[in-house]
């Protein structure tokens, strides 16, 4: 067996870390979808990959066992607020976009 | 479970997971970079379909989808269910350091958990998983490249996700 019934607590918070983590992206102006044909887009957008961020630094600190107060959910609010605010600041310094001739040539 | 009847199920999961997800990304349609192009031509040349071989050659090229099945129930092996979201989240960095945008290999590794998590009620664990995968991609990658081409380009084309380029 894998989940136990502390995991679905672990299940909880990381749901709370994505609400927070798109609700805040959405406040700081990102659009909530990439734009059309979504799946070449490289639009950074509310639901991909600001969720993909949030949960991936609470799983890094969950694999750690850190789970520091209230069984890990002080980190998963701090993961949301993080990783919406890196979504909008910081994203294009650390993943640049490349540009359309390296993409296809 | 028994242990051979497990990895048989646990291969055609594996299977439907990174081809159907692959597939509808869009990894037929355009090579994302030039080696993949360069492995769709030629899976062509020696009798091939071109977008099984665009596919082949995405796949060979950036974590897409095959690299999140085979990932994420390596993930949960070590860590658990934070393993599998953890390897979502690696993936996703592997896919940006490609130039390709991640949402195949993203979803896939993420799915891939799922199906784990799911298939560990039934008795199969992650490492069958993990051999299941294995046997997966060497359908596709291993046995015979125009005969596993052809059969991608016929997905693709049910998919709607074909190639445009000639």
């Amino acid at each position: 067996m894998i989940i136990h019934v502390n995991e679905m607590y672990l299940l909880i918070n990381y749901l709370i870390s994505v609400i927070i983590s798109m609700g805040i992206a959405i406040c700081l102006g990102l659009p909530l979808v990439p734009e059309k044909p979504r799946r070449f887009s490289w639009t950074k957008s509310a639901v991909f990959p600001t969720p993909i961020i949030a949960f991936g630094l609470l799983a890094l600190c969950y694999s750690a066992e850190f789970y520091w107060i209230y069984n890990g959910l002080a980190l998963a609010i701090i993961t949301g607020v993080v990783s919406s605010f890196f979504m909008k600041y910081l994203f294009n310094y650390v993943f640049p976009e490349p540009s359309v001739g390296d993409i296809n040539e | 479970m028994n242990e051979i009847i497990g990895i048989i199920i646990a291969a055609i999961i594996a299977w439907i997971n990174f081809v159907l997800i692959d597939t509808y990304f869009g990894l037929p349609e355009v090579p994302g970079v030039k080696g993949a192009g360069i492995i769709g031509r030629d899976i062509e040349k020696r009798g091939g379909n071109l977008s099984g071989g665009f596919f082949q050659g995405n796949i060979l090229c950036s974590p897409d989808a095959s690299a999140g099945t085979l990932l994420a129930p390596i993930g949960v092996m070590l860590l658990g269910v934070n393993g599998g979201i953890l390897a979502a989240f690696l993936i996703y960095i592997g896919n940006r350091l490609c130039a390709d945008p991640g949402y195949a290999g993203t979803i896939g590794a993420l799915t891939a958990t799922v199906w784990v998590v799911l298939l560990s009620f039934i008795g199969i664990t992650p490492e069958t998983f993990i051999v299941g995968m294995v046997i997966a991609i060497t359908t596709i990658q291993g046995i015979n490249h125009s005969w596993s081409s052809k059969l991608l380009g016929k997905i693709a084309q049910k998919m709607g996700k074909e190639t445009n380029i000639n």
